[in-house]
């Protein structure tokens, strides 16, 4: 329904295409055809699509990628406006494009603040428990092992140790100790299940600041628990009842909450979407992944991975076990997305297989609409996946065919959450079992002695109850 | 269950106590097989040597026996288990020795440790809990230095994992197909379950139904782990008698996994070494962050495998002050509580001679916390001779003053302890200001607090904590 004031989802209004003119002059990238929403979707300010402020600016930019030609993958990602390839960018309200650009400013400044970038080491080692290990997964390996005696080798990067029991922690650490930085006491975060709401409330008892969790009343309702937690922890969590009182309006209420309070307030979002720059930083500051993997893997092997899987909701976890092996072409890169019900099913999470592109929270992307425009409510038993957009590079990384996406039903995450759990002794998330499922498939194609790290985004004590309910133990 | 005056088998006299405050009270030991339906006869272990009529008076030639061959601890410890077990525990103790110095073994554990478990655990400094303590005790602003081994981080969550993997791996070096283990608050019955799905082993975990109530998620896990849940009426000192029946009845086949330093030798030995990886990082970890060693350790005490993990690298460093906190449930006076060093008396329980809550009759009582992990009417051997010989003190944390500190701990650093942890956390209020400006106190946070979240909320936390 029309919200008035603020923006709620960051879709431009209904006449966007004619303010996207000033870029038809030397577009880097073809301006896609989106349908024009209907009025009643629309908001009382318009979204404009200020990029560069100065032209020669955006020429020089143009003639640069020219320069690096078709080649995509001599494409800076994200470039200066934001993009990857035509993804990405900044659909935002006025008010927030300051707040953005100080944000990215600060970003750039501490990337090379030795002073920042020791103290962050010293909390993703001595308070989330970095570096976390490169296990090799014997029994997985020997499920999957042909009856001529090859096949892959299996490794799982154990980001279900960290602190909080999943790879959030990583980003919502980085921004913490950013806000302070910043001058900012006060942290907002919107959620859904509560995880990224318990991982913002942990780091905010850290470092002793102020924070204020929107979450749908619905979802508070179905995760009380994690409400829980997070009250203890010291946050202050927020209800909200506005439309299907779930994620997607507990994003719009923490984003009206942030406009309002931008100077005294930083906006921590949990994944690798939202507008520029958040898709890079929240990358970046999961980058420690890969990058740890890498040297593991020289220590382990003397090479690199040969594939990479992760599960894909908004990205995060995939993006930064992949972004260190982006330009390494021999490897390969696949994420896996929630099939839910199945694809047909119309219940699904499955947003690059299914997906069209359009803009969603900030940033085009490809996400899961009907033919009006409208978001279609996803579907997955896993709540981190259940997300109808999904990052922008992710998008890129398809359109480029640099990385493969294939999805997985409900039941296959399931029963591969029972069976590494039988297998290994490590309960997945539900989450992180959509990758593992994804292995019957992978592993028969592959050669013998293929390394595959799959990244074990977060343990499954939460799901407990939800998987128990289905399998019959 | 009537008494037997264990000391009059076989026409040996009485041996002769220090004048204490309590007495040595005679006690049959619980839950050993009724197979043959005669009463356990305790039969102490036949290899010839200093006997309990040997007590070693207090002395500070020799403070800290550290386990003779017979598994004692001073007069504490022992084998006091029916013959038909003598040799399955001798099998044991010649394999643990065994690998205790294999070299294949060792890599083979330590990758696990590393890969699988997740070691090492960081030596966290805890500033805004440390702050907070300046705070409130000083005016000067100096004070001690709080920092926790953060054991939580574990897989699993707790400590228990360290010794569940490596008991394990002896498991199948000694060709048995099947563990069973017995837990409290679940810890122990999910490491166990997850080392066992690791390295095919079959698991059956025996818990008290109330515990299965209060610590359901761990139940769930276990299930989820492969391993078989078996209720047993009652809480944990049942559900250990009944494993060890069970244990006891398919003895070829079957290891059974003890979660902490108590059992007849060599299981305390056993549980404390692999745990002892917790307190030799500490000490490395120690001099690299501030170039010296902890002065002070912390840790909750319920049978004591957490307390010896960290204590017993620094055993023989005097100059190490060693605090154990048991439960003090509703009060030392209330009679529901599980402080057995506080208010115990001596005796001979599952296996080993050591303090134990028990009544005049001689019969086990029945303890209580809010931490189940410490509901433990006994207590390791070791841990008993550390206190008896005074090098380690030990005291008291009531629920309340528990759940307190477990909430202080989540509000001020984001880490959200396990109850039992919670009690260790819980005296640093009365310990801090005692302490020297910049003294360096190592608490072990032995584990993470989410098994705990029904048991916060039951206890009806306000719903917004500020």
């Amino acid at each position: 329904m029309a919200t008035s004031g603020t923006a709620s989802t960051f879709r431009p209004s209904v006449s966007a295409s004619s303010r996207l003119t000033h870029l038809r002059s030397s577009p880097p990238f073809k301006v896609p055809n989106f349908t024009p929403l209907p009025s009643s979707r629309s908001h009382s300010f318009s979204v404009s699509c200020t990029i560069a402020k100065d032209p020669t600016f955006l020429m020089a930019e143009a003639e640069k990628t020219k320069a690096a030609g078709s080649d995509p993958t001599l494409w800076k990602r994200p470039d200066s406006f934001g993009r990857f390839g035509k993804f990405g960018g900044k659909y935002v309200p006025e008010t927030l494009m300051h707040a953005l650009s100080e944000l990215e400013t600060a970003f750039y400044s501490l990337a090379t603040d030795d002073d920042f970038q020791r103290e962050l080491a010293g909390i993703l080692k001595d308070y989330v428990g970095r570096e976390s290990p490169l296990y090799f997964a014997e029994r997985l390996t020997e499920h999957y092992r042909r009856e001529n005696g090859e096949g892959p080798l299996i490794y799982l990067k154990r980001e279900d140790l960290n602190h909080t029991g999943a790879h959030k922690i990583n980003n919502a650490v980085a921004q913490a100790l950013l806000a302070k930085r910043l001058g900012k006491r006060r942290i907002i975060a919107e959620t859904g299940a509560g995880q990224h709401g318990v991982a913002t409330a942990t780091v905010c008892a850290r470092f002793g600041l102020q924070c204020i969790i929107y979450m749908g009343a619905q979802d508070m309702e179905r995760q009380a628990l994690n409400v829980f937690r997070m009250r203890l922890l010291g946050a202050e969590v927020r209800g909200v009842h506005s439309g299907t009182a779930t994620l997607k309006d507990a994003t719009s209420e923490a984003i009206r909450d942030w406009v309002t309070n931008v100077e005294t307030t930083h906006y921590i979002l949990g994944s690798v979407a939202g507008p520029h720059p958040y898709p890079m930083m929240v990358r970046d500051f999961h980058a420690v992944i890969g990058k740890e993997t890498r040297r593991q893997a020289m220590e382990k092997w003397g090479g690199k991975p040969d594939v990479l899987v992760a599960c894909v909701g908004g990205g995060s976890n995939a993006m930064g076990l992949f972004h260190e092996f982006v330009d390494d072409t021999e490897v390969r890169m696949i994420g896996v997305e929630a099939a839910g019900f199945g694809l047909d099913s119309g219940k699904h999470a499955a947003t690059l297989t299914k997906g069209d592109v359009g803009v969603l929270h900030g940033a085009m992307s490809y996400l899961l609409q009907d033919d009006d425009g409208q978001i279609i409510e996803p579907h997955s038993i896993s709540a981190g996946l259940d997300y109808p957009g999904v990052g922008p590079e992710h998008s890129f990384l398809k359109d480029m065919g640099r990385a493969e996406y294939y999805s997985v039903t409900d039941e296959e995450a399931l029963e591969a959450f029972k069976r590494v759990s039988r297998l290994e002794g490590i309960i997945p998330a539900l989450e992180t079992s959509h990758a593992l499922a994804h292995l019957e498939k992978l592993c028969p194609t592959l050669p013998d002695g293929a390394r595959v790290v799959l990244n074990f985004s977060g343990r499954g004590d939460k799901d407990v109850q939800t998987a128990i309910k289905y399998l019959e133990v | 269950m009537s008494s037997t005056k264990i000391f009059q088998v076989r026409g040996q006299p009485l041996p002769r106590f220090p004048v204490r405050n309590h007495r040595m009270i005679n006690t049959v030991v619980c839950g050993f097989p009724i197979i043959s339906h005669h009463r356990v006869s305790n039969v102490l272990s036949r290899t010839s040597g200093p006997f309990l009529g040997y007590v070693p008076a207090r002395t500070d030639e020799n403070p800290f026996l550290r386990g003779d061959s017979n598994g004692r601890f001073g007069k504490f410890g022992g084998k006091f288990v029916p013959e038909t077990l003598m040799s399955c525990l001798r099998d044991l103790e010649d394999e643990f020795n065994f690998v205790l110095s294999d070299h294949e073994f060792q890599v083979e554990f330590t990758a696990a440790l590393r890969d699988y478990v997740g070691r090492e655990t960081p030596l966290y400094f805890a500033e805004r809990l440390t702050q907070h303590y300046k705070n409130i005790a000083r005016t000067t602003g100096d004070g001690p230095e709080i920092y926790l081994k953060r054991e939580d981080l574990c897989h699993g969550g707790s400590h228990k994992i360290n010794n569940a993997l490596a008991q394990a791996m002896i498991a199948r070096r000694l060709g048995c197909s099947r563990v069973v283990a017995a837990t409290g608050s679940g810890q122990h019955g999910v490491a166990t379950a997850a080392a066992c799905a690791k390295l095919s082993l079959e698991c059956t975990v025996f818990m008290g139904t109330t515990d299965i109530e209060k610590q359901s998620s761990n139940v769930l896990s276990m299930k989820l782990l492969g391993a078989q849940v078996k209720s047993v009426q009652g809480t944990f000192q049942d559900a250990s008698s009944e494993a060890i029946r069970n244990w006891v009845g398919k003895l070829e086949t079957t290891y059974y996994l003890p979660g902490t330093v108590v059992g007849p030798h060599p299981s305390p030995v056993m549980v404390r070494e692999f745990q002892s990886v917790i307190g030799k990082e500490t000490r490395r970890q120690a001099k690299q962050l501030w170039g010296g060693k902890p002065d002070v350790l912390v840790a909750c005490v319920g049978s004591g495998s957490n307390a010896l993990g960290l204590f017993h690298e620094f055993v023989r460093d005097e100059d190490v002050r060693l605090v154990g906190v048991e439960a003090a449930g509703l009060g030392l006076d209330s009679g529901k509580h599980s402080a057995t060093l506080a208010v115990g008396d001596v005796g001979v329980y599952h296996g080993s001679m050591s303090y134990l809550l028990q009544d005049d009759q001689g019969q086990i009582l029945r303890p209580h916390s809010i931490g189940v992990g410490l509901e433990y009417p006994g207590v390791g051997p070791e841990i008993s001779f550390l206190k008896e010989s005074g090098r380690a003190e030990f005291c008291t944390a009531t629920d309340q003053e528990a759940i307190q500190a477990c909430m202080l701990l989540s509000r001020l650093e984001g880490i959200i302890p396990a109850l039992e942890t919670s009690h260790a956390l819980a005296i640093l209020e009365k310990l801090v200001p005692t302490l020297r400006d910049g003294a360096k106190v190592v608490v072990n946070c032995s584990g993470r607090g989410d098994k705990d979240i029904n048991t916060l909320i039951q206890r009806g936390m306000p719903s917004s904590l500020c």
